[in-house]
This record gives C-alpha cells, structure tokens and sequence, in this order.
C-alpha cells in the first residue's frame, strides 16, 4: 500500500519537475526566436520581436516554480543547515524529520489555498497582463496546479516521516 | 515586546530553527509570518499579502534569470566542454610544477564563464580532473581541495546566480556587476595557481610532470573551446551592451549550452530529464528562500528595524573600514556553516542599508558594485571551509580513497589566497570598479 502511494507520487512529481521543464524550455525557444527576430527586423525578415514576450516569460516560469516544488520537497531539497545532525541522537532526528516535514505542509497548504483565493480575487476583478493583456487568473491557474501538488507531496512526506519514526529505521528517509 | 525588541528577537529564533535543521525558507516564513502576527495583533494583512506574493515572487521578470542560468549551468555539464576545456588548460600549464593541478584551475575558470554555480562546476570538473590528477601522482589533499576550490570560481566568474541575488536585493545594476566580478574572478584563479605552485615547491611530492606541448599543438587544443567563449561573449557581452536583458541573456545561453551538448552527442532523453529535475530542485529551493525572505524581510520593514539600525550605525560615528571589517568577517564566520544563498538572502537586505551610509570615499553606484564583489567573495569561500563545504563534500565524495580530513587541509592554502584577495579588493576598490569604468567611458 505504502509502495503503491510511494510510487505514485514519486511519478507525480517527477511528472510535474518535467512539465515545468517543458514550460521552461518553451521560454528558451520563444526569448531566443524573439531576439533573432528583433536582430532581423532592420532586414525585414521574419517575424519580428514577439510581442509581450515578457508576459508570456513571467506567466510560464511562475508555472514552472511551482512545478518544480513538488519534486524539491520530496527530494528534501530544501537548504538545510545539518551541522548538528550528526551529534543529535538517531530519534531526535527522526523527531526533527517529522516536525519539519509537519511544517513544510502546513506552509504548501498553506501556499495553495491562499493562491485559490487569489485566483478568486483576479477572475473577479479582471486583472490582466501589462502589454499582451493576458487575464491574470490564467497564470494563476496555471501555478495553482504545481502549488497543489506541492501539497499533496508535502503531505506524502508527513506520512513517509511518521513511518520512519514508527519503525524508528532512519534509513527509510529516502525511500 | 516592543517591535523593535520583537525585530531583535527573531534573529536568535531564526538561527534557532535553522540549527534544529528547519529548512531555511520554512524558517524565514514561520518567523515572517508569526512575528508581523506580533507586530500588528491580527495576522490577516500577511494572509491577505500570501494571496499574490507567492505568484508575484514566482513569475518576477528579474527572478525569471535564475532557473535559466541553472539550466544552462546543467547543459554546460553535459555539453563535453570540461574535457576540452582540461585539455586545452593543460596543454598551456600541463608542463610546469603541479601544472596538472593548475590546469584544473584554469579548466575551472573556463568552465565557470558558462555555468553560474559552483556546485556544478565543481561536480563537473571535478569528474574530468580528479582522476587524471590521481593518475598524474598527485596527493588527496592537493588534488580534492585545488579542485573544491576551482569550483568557487563557477560563481565567481560571471554569470554568477549568487551575483543576480545580490543585485535584485540591494537593487544594483546587474550588467555592472558581472562586469565588476571579472577582474577579482581571474584574480581568484591566479591566486589558486599561486598556492599550488608554493605547495608543490614547499612540500616535495612525487605528482609527475607532463611534456612541454608545441605550441601548435597548444593552439588546436584552445581552438576547440571556441563555443565557450562564444557563449560567455554572447551572454556578458550582449547583457553589458543592451542587446538583451539579463533575462534574455540567461535564456541565450542556456540554447548556446543545450546546442553544445546536442552537437557533442552528449544528450539524451534521460540525460535532458536529469538536468531539468536537477534545475527544477534548485530553482524551487532558491525561490522558496525567496518567497520566505520576502515574508520575513516585510517582517522586519513593519517593525522599522533596518532604517533604525542604519541610523544607530551612521550615529555612532564608527569607522567605515571597521564596520566592513566586521561585516565581512562574520560572512567568513556565518559562511563555515550556512549555505552562500540563504545567507546573501538573509543579510543583504539588513546590511546593505547600513552599509550604504558610511562614507568610504565613493559614489553610491560605485559601493553597491564595491560591495557586492566584497561579499559574493565571503560567501564563496564558505563553500570550502569545514566544517560545511560544500564543494569540499562534492568532490571528497568523487574518491574514496581520500579521507575528508585530507580534503579540509588541502582546502586551506585556497582559503588563504581567499582572504588575501578580500583584504587586497578592499584595501584598492578600483581593482574592481576599473573594468566598470573603462566601458562606462568606451560606451557612454
């Protein structure tokens, strides 16, 4: 059971990590088209610069951050200071684990359903992006999916805590 | 408590948590969040704030540089650049006292012009290096602690990830601070050239000796690092110039390094998801630290400390020197064991302030740059000082053999160089702000 749910999330974050690689590949291709564009202009070739570029590179990489947050937070990828570790005893670490996996959940859902309402927020007032003139709430939509998922990992990783300090097996952290 | 005293209060929680092994943007956040609930009594205006700061600190057009210059540091990885690049280093020192370990350096250095993080230069060059200093006889210690100590030219060389943190915080221009961190950078590598030409003569060693190479020969190897120095021309050059923002630049770099890496016949499917998890997992650690220095930073502005404090020390009638003294000092001491990230986070908006009020004898644009060289430096070298090194860790682990003693006393000769170079761009701020000048002239 445990396995099944591990995997699963595994594959989901993995899955997220990726899409918002995609989005951040996307970025590249389109900054890089628009400055050959912008290069060839005095030429009259091609396409010129693209329009509203910088909206469209705020819009995916907020995506793309929030994508990346599910995969961080399984991989306990978050900066840590672990010069005490060594010297605190196995069960205060694993102790320690779960309080601040704990915390990490609380802060993505956290995260998530303050992003909700601010999503609510920008349909409502009909918010939208300075030169393309995108509606705001589509970038919000957007980050809301790596936002929820980073929920859902975090509370995988509450669990995956609780089960190392129940079998107190410190190697079970990465597992 | 008084606001101010709650201010005061929060850097002892703060350290408090980060030593409990609180991850460093969850601490920010808690103190963030829970000392403007103090301040004001009702912690509505922070949830209300968390409703658009979370996707206004993720989709920041300034911010959007960093997983862009970490996904062309993880291309450079794969692009087969730190081979030619070790190559080419040893085909011009290769024939000296410990050249082999010199050439490692100067790979570094190259290496560091396309990639802007130091763990993955080390890691890189480290693979390339390691084993061919080992072949060459050279000792574990020399061999981990020239290499962990390379590998902090990756951010010191620009582009520099920790350089893009410190402008957007201390609201420095960008273009001119890559400018400003090139002549302390190539200063670094000629420094690290210097502590292993002293070691190799002061401690006699069997490390062999490479054939001296034709110069032909010298001028092949260099050619074939032409990518290298397109890219970095590309990127600083068209940054400085206003062909692109540092944005676009970043974006330019990453396809000049992806292109490489498919050219070379390096990439793969699996090799591509490698580098986006790799960059997904650091751009989501670096922008929750962002998210949760924002919350704390806000923290503290509500409770006025940073104003307050930058008045106490302009009033004190304190000496300049001393404070950037002591300043950089405790980045040395801070730097042994937090991250370079979370501490430039951390302090700059607090000490910048009040760092900016003292009178060292420059203009204000001039003292950001200054400054801001002085600091990426400090940081760097907590990357090779025990007890927490990272780059110490990263290339220790690369060879079993090597015990990770041998890799802190190998360290320390670099540390050395490290803090004569801090002292010297102190001491002559236009070692820095020359380069700065020049093009301000060349281009006005």
């Amino acid at each position: 059971m445990y396995q099944t749910l591990s995997r699963a999330i595994h594959g989901l974050a993995v899955l997220m990590a990726c899409l918002g690689g995609a989005l951040l590949l996307a970025v590249v291709a389109l900054t890089v088209t628009s400055i050959a564009g912008r290069a060839l202009l005095p030429l009259d070739i091609g396409i010129g610069p693209i329009r509203g570029i910088y909206d469209l590179t705020e819009v995916a990489m907020a995506g793309a951050v929030f994508a990346f947050l599910p995969w961080c937070q399984l991989q306990r990828g978050h900066a840590t200071v672990d010069l005490f570790k060594p010297a605190f005893p196995p069960m205060l670490n694993l102790v320690l684990n779960l309080l601040m996996d704990l915390g990490m959940f609380i802060a993505a859902a956290l995260i998530a359903w303050r992003l909700f309402l601010g999503l609510q927020d920008k349909i409502k007032y009909g918010e939208t992006t300075l030169i393309m003139q995108l509606p705001v709430w589509q970038g919000y939509v957007l980050s809301l999916i790596g936002a929820v998922g980073f929920a859902l990992v975090a509370a995988f990783c509450v669990l995956r805590a609780l089960r190392a300090f129940a079998r107190s097996d410190p190697s079970e952290e990465r597992s | 408590m008084s606001p101010i005293e709650l201010a005061l209060w929060s850097f002892p929680v703060l350290l408090f948590l980060i030593f409990i092994r609180m991850p460093i943007a969850l601490a920010m956040l808690a103190v963030g969040f829970g000392g403007s609930y103090l301040v004001i009594g009702t912690p509505m205006m922070t949830m209300n704030q968390l409703k658009t700061l979370t996707y206004g600190t993720f989709s920041n057009y300034s911010f959007s540089i960093i997983p862009l210059f970490l996904l062309m540091g993880q291309f450079a990885t794969l692009s087969g650049m730190s081979a030619a690049l070790f190559r080419a280093a040893e085909s011009f020192l290769g024939h000296r006292k410990g050249g082999v370990a010199m050439s490692a350096i100067g790979a570094c250095a190259g290496f560091g012009a396309i990639c802007g993080s130091s763990l993955a230069t080390a890691a890189t060059m480290g693979q390339v290096a390691l084993p061919e200093l080992r072949r060459y006889g050279y000792p574990g210690s020399l061999s981990t602690g020239a290499l962990a100590a390379g590998g902090t030219l990756g951010i010191l060389i620009p582009p520099s990830v920790i350089l893009v943190i410190y402008a957007i915080l201390a609201e420095q221009n960008i273009e001119k601070l890559f400018v400003a961190a090139l002549i302390p950078g190539i200063l670094a590598a000629v420094g690290y050239i210097i502590a292993i030409s002293i070691w190799v003569r002061v401690s006699p060693n069997s490390a062999a000796v490479r054939d001296r190479v034709p110069w032909g020969e010298r001028m092949v190897a260099l050619a074939t690092v032409w990518p290298v120095i397109v890219i970095f021309l590309l990127v600083v050059g068209g940054i400085y110039l206003g062909v692109f923002t540092p944005t676009e630049a970043a974006a330019v770099g990453a396809a000049g390094t992806g292109l490489i890496s498919v050219m070379s016949g390096q990439m793969s499917l699996a090799k591509l998801k490698q580098a986006i998890l790799s960059t997904a997992s650091s751009s989501a650690m670096i922008f929750l630290i962002i998210l949760g220095a924002g919350l704390y930073n806000s923290f503290l502005a509500l409770t006025q400390m940073p104003q307050l404090a930058s008045a106490w020390v302009a009033a004190q009638g304190f000496s300049p020197w001393i404070v950037l003294a002591a300043v950089l000092l405790m980045y040395l001491l801070f730097g042994c064991i937090m991250d370079s990230l979370s501490m430039v986070l951390l302090t700059v908006p607090i000490i910048y302030p009040i760092m900016a009020v003292l009178d060292f004898g420059m203009s204000a644009a001039d003292f950001g740059l200054w400054f801001g060289i002085l600091v990426l430096i400090v940081v760097e070298v907590g990357l090779i000082t025990p007890p927490v090194g990272m780059n110490l860790f990263i290339i220790n682990s690369m060879d079993k053999t090597i015990p990770i003693s041998e890799t802190y006393k190998g360290a320390l000769p670099f540390v050395v160089t490290d803090i004569v170079r801090v002292i010297l761009l102190s001491v002559f701020p236009s070692i820095t702000l020359a380069l700065v000048w020049l093009i301000d002239y060349l281009v006005p």
